[in-house]
């Protein structure tokens, strides 16, 4: 009975684990699911935040139209400038090109104009020279007329021509203008006409004007001896003037002539030169005339004329005389090709301008139309129109922009699908997982509630068959004896594949699957029947549509208790975490059966306990009966003996009488003891509550032990507390119990007294007795209330008993909830002491 | 008037010892050896009073004491139930049957003859 007990705790303590662990797995199933649906929850936030900010990106974009105004500003700058840099160089150079050809111009024509001077002065004063030369100093005067007559009329310039001799006097002068006049005599040898020709063989003089209108020049020569005389020739400069008037520059430009000091001597505008004007003032005229000593000067190209002009001036020298011949054009006419070319490029500038405006408003548009297509249709995706395609075929960047983003909607769309899918395959493993679970705490449950074996095989099994989708199943439980399988529990199996299971008397060892299974200790998965042509059921489970089939074996600490099979009508693999789910159904429905077992067996045996019980009161009530049927006689024929009723008896009789009555009485209670012990042991003994007098059954007690104590000479002192309420219990058994300990002490009490006291407390009877007897050693005070245990041998002995008594005392005091124990001194005495409530309770017997 | 008094008892040492005790008291004795005996003597010959043992054969005290009960003329009769030593509850049970009053075996006979003569004054 103990080591089934112990069994059966086991089996519970381990379905319980198993269903905590079931819960722990289902905590954790939970917790990855809530885990999941966090992450979920976080992505799907950030995406949804991701969209927004791409939103308000997009359309902060669109609000801002800046981009066409950029593309528009930078294409008509680029153009607009180009042009202008262009205009710009094109320009200096023309400039710089202009003024240096017309500078070498207007130079080649100063140098045209003062080569043309230099020969007319040449050539004068080659006549001159010739005709200063041709005539010795001592010729005659007419002959030099003559010479001077023929130079006249050969220089048309020389107004007039001189002979002055070597002394300084003039000897002849012949005249266009005047008389001439020969040997005049007049002394000009301090003339520097005369000096500086006899020094240097030749003299210019300064211009000089005649008659305030026209320019002269004196030309004076020696003759080629040292006695020679000087030939003076003046000459009129106005041909010069011709020389000047004709040079051609520009239109407004003009041509003259200056001496080296800077008066101007030839000058179209013959006023001026009249009016002995001096132009030493002018930079460019100083500047040349310092150049002619010194030839590292540079002459400005650009200066103001006298009337404040400004010009573009050349100049060339006249060597022999010192003259400077310049030629000026005023700035405006030289520069009027560059001011043409600087308005060509100006109307170039404007139409090249206004064509980049027009073209840049044109490429902007052609460039940002796409590239707003583009936002608004990214937009669109971005905004979860992931259907939506952007429209652009420029054929460019832009359009393969456009591609890539039409691309990304379309995987997105894509990836979205797929993302939903798996969502969905997602909820629907885990609701899977959860109604498997739902199906293991269900079974789980039905374990922890049911003994009815029968019900709940058949709950797992289809439990099993609803989330195995198998259309039927069967769990099968093993009899060793046999070897052989027992259908316990169908579900979905028709009568007659049922009738062919029970036909076939499935043994152990044949080749089935669930055989396979619970000999190889592990699941055997059947994918398709068709393919097990050696399978003994093969037939009978194809005719009842079944394709495919799941064996797990039923194993109890390796032993095998049975089979779980489920049956499908599509043939196919069941799948790891299916057989999973299956191997946890078997191992619940082993428990079950295992439970069941135990459960059956403690049930039986407790059957056989009750009626090994029952016998065994039975025999006890026989036991006494039979026991005392005869005691009775004995007893009786004694009393009636000792009564006289058969005649008067002598004294030895009586006392031999008297004897055997005492020994039949002793007899009577052990008899009475044991079948009381008999019956507490068996859990029979029950109180028989009424109520009761606690001063009754003291007085009871008193009445039945006076004469014993009178006979020990041992006064009886009772102590009963006044006024005591009924109480409610077994009266003869607490009579039985105080009649004992009042017996005790007076059976164990030579001299002294026997003190008898009840009192009522808190609901509570308290009742003591004690003697002056010899006291109980304290090691033996707590043994004394077991069975058939006396404190002393050689003593009981003496003093008679069973030694039962107080056993039977402390059980029924005990089915009374009360208490018994004991207070004692070694040669002092001993108090027993017992308390019952005022009122009992039925109680239970003691196993 | 004589009072008679119904043994119903199986044991014949038993008997004897009541018929002993009882005659030498100066009643007058009627025997029955098992339940329907007794039950048929109370109902013919209507004793005084009835000593009923439990544990009888054909039909126990309890039974033969409510069968007693139920004839007319015996309501009252006094039954006095001798029975071994009582189960716990022995004793009620006879007082639920009919018993007036209760003796266990092994009896003192000085005992029974008090209960009977309590119950039968005149006697």
């Amino acid at each position: 009975m103990t080591r089934l007990r112990a069994r059966l705790e086991t089996t519970v303590s381990a379905s319980m684990s198993n269903a905590g662990q079931v819960l722990r797995w289902c905590e954790c199933q939970f917790t990855t699911l809530v885990g999941l649906l966090g992450r979920v929850r976080d992505v799907a936030g950030r995406a949804m935040r991701a969209h927004w900010q791409k939103v308000r990106g997009i359309k902060s974009a669109q609000r801002s139209p800046s981009l066409f105004r950029k593309y528009a500003t930078l294409l008509v700058a680029l153009v607009g400038g180009s042009l202008v840099i262009s205009a710009s160089i094109e320009m200096y150079y023309s400039y710089w090109q202009n003024r240096d050809a017309l500078s070498a111009v207007q130079r080649e024509k100063a140098l045209g104009a003062a080569a043309v001077i230099e020969q007319f002065v040449k050539e004068i004063e080659n006549q001159v020279g010739w005709a200063a030369g041709f005539l010795p100093a001592g010729s005659g005067i007419d002959q030099r007329r003559y010479d001077f007559l023929r130079l006249l009329r050969q220089a048309q310039a020389i107004t007039e021509v001189s002979y002055i001799d070597p002394e300084g006097r003039e000897q002849i002068k012949v005249s266009r203008l005047t008389m001439d006049t020969a040997a005049s005599g007049a002394d000009l040898s301090q003339e520097p006409k005369f000096t500086q020709a006899r020094a240097n063989k030749r003299y210019f003089s300064q211009v000089y004007f005649r008659k305030e209108s026209e320019p002269y020049l004196t030309l004076s020569m020696a003759g080629a001896a040292r006695s020679a005389g000087v030939t003076v020739a003046e000459v009129n400069l106005k041909f010069i003037w011709d020389v000047i008037s004709r040079i051609q520059v520009g239109k407004a430009g003009v041509a003259y002539v200056v001496d080296d000091r800077g008066f101007l001597i030839a000058h179209p505008d013959i006023g001026v030169v009249l009016r002995k004007t001096d132009l030493s003032g002018l930079s460019h005229v100083a500047f040349a005339l310092n150049r002619l000593r010194d030839p590292g000067i540079k002459v400005p190209a650009i200066s103001r004329d006298r009337t404040g002009r400004e010009v573009l001036t050349a100049f060339a020298p006249i060597a022999t005389l010192g003259w400077l011949v310049f030629v000026d054009l005023p700035l405006t006419e030289a520069l009027q090709p560059v001011y043409a070319a600087l308005e060509r490029s100006a109307f170039v500038l404007a139409g090249g301008l206004l064509f980049a405006a027009l073209v840049g408003v044109w490429l902007a548009r052609r460039m940002v139309v796409p590239i707003r297509a583009l936002a608004t249709g990214a937009a669109r995706i971005g905004g979860g129109d992931l259907d939506h395609r952007i429209d652009i075929r420029s054929r460019d960047e832009v359009q393969s922009l456009a591609d890539s983003f039409n691309d990304m909607g379309g995987r997105l769309k894509e990836s979205y699908a797929t993302l939903e899918h798996k969502v969905a395959d997602r909820t629907r493993e885990l609701s899977e997982a959860l109604s498997q679970l739902r199906g293991l705490i269900d079974v789980s449950q039905a374990i922890n509630s049911t003994l009815d074996l029968q019900a709940l095989l058949e709950a797992i099994l289809a439990h099993a068959c609803r989330l195995a989708d198998a259309g039927g199943g069967a769990i099968y439980t093993f009899e060793e004896s046999t070897e052989e399988f027992n259908l316990a529990a169908a579900y979905g199996m028709s009568h007659e594949l049922i009738e062919a299971v029970h036909k076939a008397h499935r043994r152990l060892h044949d080749d089935s699957p669930m055989s396979q299974c619970v000999l190889k200790r592990s699941a055997i998965e059947v994918t398709d029947l068709a393919s097990k042509s050696h399978y003994q059921m093969r037939d009978a489970l194809m005719r009842a549509d079944v394709r495919a089939l799941l064996a797990v074996p039923l194993l109890r600490e390796d032993a095998i208790v049975g089979a779980l099979m489920v049956r499908r009508a599509h043939p196919g693999t069941f799948g790891n975490s299916m057989i999973d789910l299956m191997q946890s159904f078997a191992s619940q429905s082993a428990l079950a059966i295992q439970n069941a077992r135990l459960f059956q067996e403690i049930e039986d045996k407790s059957r056989q306990l009750e009626s090994a019980s029952q016998h065994k009161s039975q025999f006890l009530a026989n036991m006494s009966h039979e026991l005392r049927t005869p005691l009775n006689a004995i007893l009786g024929y004694n009393e009636l003996m000792q009564d006289g009723l058969y005649g008067e008896l002598p004294s030895k009789t009586k006392e031999v009488l008297g004897r055997m009555e005492k020994n039949g009485k002793h007899l009577l209670g052990l008899i009475n003891d044991v079948l009381d012990l008999a019956k507490i042991e068996a859990g029979q003994l029950t109180l028989s509550l009424d109520k009761y007098s606690m001063q009754d059954i003291v007085q009871t007690v008193v009445s039945a032990t006076e004469s014993l104590a009178a006979a020990k000479q041992l006064p009886l002192n009772v102590e009963i507390a006044d006024s005591m309420p009924n109480g409610r219990g077994d009266e003869r058994r607490l009579t039985q119990v105080l009649l004992n300990l009042v017996g005790n002490a007076i059976k164990f009490t030579d001299e002294g007294a026997i003190r008898i006291a009840a009192r009522a407390n808190n609901g509570i009877f308290a009742v003591e007795v004690a003697d002056t007897g010899p006291g109980i050693p304290e090691t033996e005070r707590g043994r004394i209330f077991e069975e058939f245990h006396q404190v002393d041998n050689s003593n009981t002995k003496k003093k008679g008993g069973t030694g039962l008594g107080l056993a039977i005392a402390k059980r029924i005091i005990e089915l009374h909830r009360g208490r018994i124990w004991v207070e004692s001194q070694v040669g002092r005495g001993s108090t027993f002491h017992f308390e019952v409530p005022v009122r009992a309770e039925q109680r239970g017997g003691t196993a | 008037m004589t009072k008679r008094i119904l043994i119903i008892e199986d044991q014949e040492d038993n008997r004897a010892i009541m018929r002993d005790l009882l005659s030498t008291a100066g009643y007058a004795l009627i025997e029955a050896v098992d339940g329907e005996e007794g039950v048929r003597l109370a109902r013919s010959e209507r004793p005084d009073l009835i000593l009923m043992d439990i544990q009888l054969p054909v039909l126990d005290g309890y039974e033969a004491t409510r069968r007693i009960r139920a004839i007319a003329d015996l309501k009252s009769v006094p039954i006095i139930a001798v029975t071994s030593y009582a189960l716990s509850g022995d004793e009620a049970k006879t007082r639920e049957a009919g018993c007036d009053s209760y003796v266990a075996k092994p009896f003192s006979p000085r005992e029974l003859l008090a209960k009977v003569r309590a119950l039968l004054p005149n006697g």
